[in-house]
């Protein structure tokens, strides 16, 4: 089977290293080794950005505002983990961002703050699409966005289905995708491709292995 | 007193699915009944769930984009669309003009194919049987394009990461074109049997009504936002891949209801007539592949891209780490986000309607699930 | 008076006999006999894989570049080469292709330099077991050998 020759990506690479030998990393290239490229730079060219917007959510949420940036284009606010939920919350209120598109999350082994959680909402009004970008550690509870936006049920639930991560005041957390008593969360980083909660396998579908 | 029986009881919990025909796939609706009333619904979904974002993780950029096409099979060209986009903005890249023409060209044909994909199949979830034929019969002239151009049918892999890696094939405009002519006049025909129709405007006013603030609350996108009279498509709101330069109209009905969502959808495919004739005009000779790596290390950061899928807004979250592989990715899925709002909608109406709501959200449980 | 001429004469059967016979103009016939006649199949169509050889030396046409290997997303394809002393050329020495998993994107056969891998428009894929999915280096360029049943 294919999958079977990559390792799983484990804790102990750094996730930047390719998995894999046999990915593509250049068609044996001709150049010789000692010359390697410069490397990219690790962290995201973000820029400051600079708007209206970005100043009064500053104004409103002080430090709780770490930094407005924008990358290729596209603007996002990095809050401190309590400030996610009223910030969202004041875009949706004074800004007329009315429209959540998404909650999604990042998982990050490596950093104290395991969890990137994002989320992205849209103002008809402004034709504008912000992220709100918060770091947040493993077993910390973020505020539940249900109370804002009514759409943040059900992509709570995947991101809480996904990576476990568990919303305060969640009216109905529960897994969406995956049955209700599978163990462990397919997208964190720790997760490898094949694994699988082959008791559920065993009880539920009567086959050995799902593989 | 004998402890209360189910006579007594008011409440019926009834299972619809996962095998039930108008859920359109495995999606298991538990109902809770008073009667023939809907008192609230409980969606259990991720029969289909293969786990795409895991996948992504461990493929490279290239290798992904296949099975972006699994996710939502009847617009697997829209899907690729959206994730080139993606991996291209990450890479501070444009495809050249012919291919964003070709794109276009693509996508709003597997518009057509989605729309009559979901006509045919809701009408006859609706009960009217003739309708399916008539829409697979022209789908398969849409399918049959595809065929011809990239090879596939259905799960299309038509495009790559920087453009396109098929030139079209000899007779590609005179094919679409001919498409344009003979569609239109089957629009026609499949209004004349639906529009009017006694049951079928029976069946669908009045039944699983949204309104566009209760749209926006729930983050509906796609024809059922339109018919709530919201005039927002993404194609006009952000343009991407040259949507700009195609003159054409975003329908919008006032009721949002099933009705309404019908009228959206079959004005949607005229409009994208519309787009195929520019575009086809528009098609000029170019370079169809833009200068991108073989290797492709997009610079660590992360984008997201959306695009107007057939559903609604069809988003990519991609995260790079500056390797080989995307860091993650995460696909905005409008059929996940619309089904949502499932409750809402047949909260209070008849179980009947049940079928109809399912049917207008035009949901594909591939994407659903992912 | 007209009623009755046209229930004698059979009006309205010659009528819906007409709209029958209108979908009798073979031009019109869209249904295919499929097995007995073979489907009209895109010129692109990405079926089953083929390894082209030479035609007039008949050498495989692959150069042992492992690309088409690394390009797969399922890692279907696994090859070894080895260096011809003469030639002093890689030389392909094994090469297998797993078509259980193949969804046909066609990354191989774009990924290919010289041409030598490419999706035919052979679909008739089914086999009894799932080894007989695994298309070795022989099959892959003779094309399979479809099984004669007698019944």
């Amino acid at each position: 089977m294919a999958d079977e020759q990559r390792p799983p990506d484990s804790e102990s690479q750094p996730p930047k290293a390719p998995e894999d030998t046999a990915k593509p990393v250049s068609p044996k290239p001709a150049v010789p080794k000692a010359a390697p490229p410069p490397k990219p730079p690790a962290i995201m060219a973000a820029v400051l950005w600079e708007s209206e917007l970005a100043r009064d959510v500053k104004e409103q949420f002080g430090d709780r505002l770490l930094a407005a940036s924008t990358y290729l284009g596209q603007n996002f606010l990095l809050v401190k983990p309590e400030a996610a939920v009223p910030v969202v919350e004041y875009l949706k209120v004074e800004a007329d961002f009315d429209y959540l598109v998404d909650i999604t999350a990042v998982d990050w082994p490596k950093r104290a703050e395991r969890f990137d959680l994002v989320y992205i909402v849209y103002s008809f009004a402004r034709n504008e699409r912000v992220r709100v970008k918060t770091s947040i550690a493993d077993g910390f509870r973020p505020a539940t966005t249900t109370g804002v936006h009514l759409t943040a049920n059900w992509l709570e639930r995947e991101v809480f289905d996904m990576f476990g991560i568990e919303f305060a005041g969640h009216p109905d957390l529960r897994r969406i995708l995956l049955p209700e008593d599978w163990q462990g969360y397919p997208l964190r980083k720790d997760y490898p491709i094949l694994q699988q909660d082959q008791r559920w396998v065993q009880e539920n579908l009567g086959i050995e292995s799902g593989q | 007193m004998p402890d209360a029986t189910f006579l007594d009881s008011t409440e019926l919990v009834l299972n619809m699915g996962p095998q039930h025909p108008s859920t359109h796939g495995v999606l298991r609706v538990i109902l809770k009944l008073d009667g023939e009333r809907v008192l609230g619904t409980d969606c259990v979904i991720g029969y289909l769930h293969r786990g795409v974002e895991k996948i992504a993780e461990n493929r490279t950029y290239a290798q992904f984009n296949p099975y972006v096409d699994r996710m939502d099979y009847v617009a697997a060209v829209s899907n690729g669309l959206g994730y080139c986009l993606a991996v291209e903005k990450l890479l501070n890249t444009e495809a050249p003009a012919r291919a964003q023409v070709v794109r276009v060209i693509l996508t709003e044909l597997n518009r057509i194919a989605s729309h009559l994909l979901w006509l045919g199949t809701h009408a006859l979830d609706i009960g009217a049987i003739t309708p399916v034929f008539y829409c697979f019969r022209e789908r398969e002239e849409a399918l049959h394009i595809f065929e011809q151009y990239c090879g596939a049918r259905l799960t299309t892999h038509a495009f790559r990461i920087g453009g396109l890696q098929y030139e079209t094939y000899d007779g590609f405009e005179r094919d679409v074109q001919a498409f344009c002519d003979m569609f239109l006049a089957k629009v026609d025909e499949y209004e004349e049997l639906l529009t009017n129709n006694r049951i079928w405007v029976g069946r669908l006013q009045n039944v699983g009504v949204l309104s566009a603030d209760e749209c926006k609350e729930y983050g509906v996108t796609g024809p059922v936002l339109r018919a709530a009279g919201v005039k927002w498509d993404l194609r006009k709101a952000q343009p991407y891949s040259g949507y700009e330069k195609y003159q054409f109209d975003i329908p919008t009905r006032q009721n949002g209801d099933t009705y309404d969502r019908y009228i959206v959808r079959m004005q949607e495919m005229r409009q994208s007539v519309r787009i195929l004739r520019q575009a086809v005009g528009n098609l000029h000779e170019g370079p169809i592949m833009a200068k991108v790596p073989k290797v492709m290390k997009p610079p660590v950061g992360e984008a997201y891209v959306s695009i107007e899928a057939p559903k609604g807004e069809l988003g990519y979250y991609i995260v790079s780490d500056g390797s080989v592989q995307p860091y993650r990715v995460r696909v905005r899925p409008p059929s996940f986000v619309n089904l949502q709002a499932l409750d809402r909608m047949v909260r209070g109406a008849l179980i009947a309607d049940v079928v109809a709501v399912i049917g207008t959200l035009d949901i594909v449980l591939g994407e659903v699930d992912r | 008076m007209g009623k009755l001429l046209k229930k004698i004469f059979l009006v309205d059967l010659f009528q819906g006999l007409r709209v029958t016979f209108r979908s009798q103009n073979p031009r019109s016939i869209v249904t295919e006999q499929y097995p007995a006649e073979r489907p009209r199949i895109a010129e692109r169509y990405r079926g089953a894989p083929r390894m082209n050889t030479n035609p007039e030396t008949g050498e495989s046409l692959c150069i042992g570049c492992n690309l088409c290997a690394l390009a797969c997303p399922e890692s279907l394809i696994v090859m070894t080469s080895e260096r011809n002393e003469k030639t002093k050329r890689k030389e392909l020495a094994t090469y297998t292709f797993d078509l259980s998993r193949c969804m046909f994107c066609g990354l191989c056969e774009d990924a290919c330099p010289t041409d030598a891998l490419e999706l035919t428009q052979d679909f008739e894929l089914a086999t009894y077991t799932r080894e007989g999915q695994i298309w070795d280096r022989k099959m892959l360029e003779e094309g399979p050998r479809p099984t004669r049943y007698k019944w």
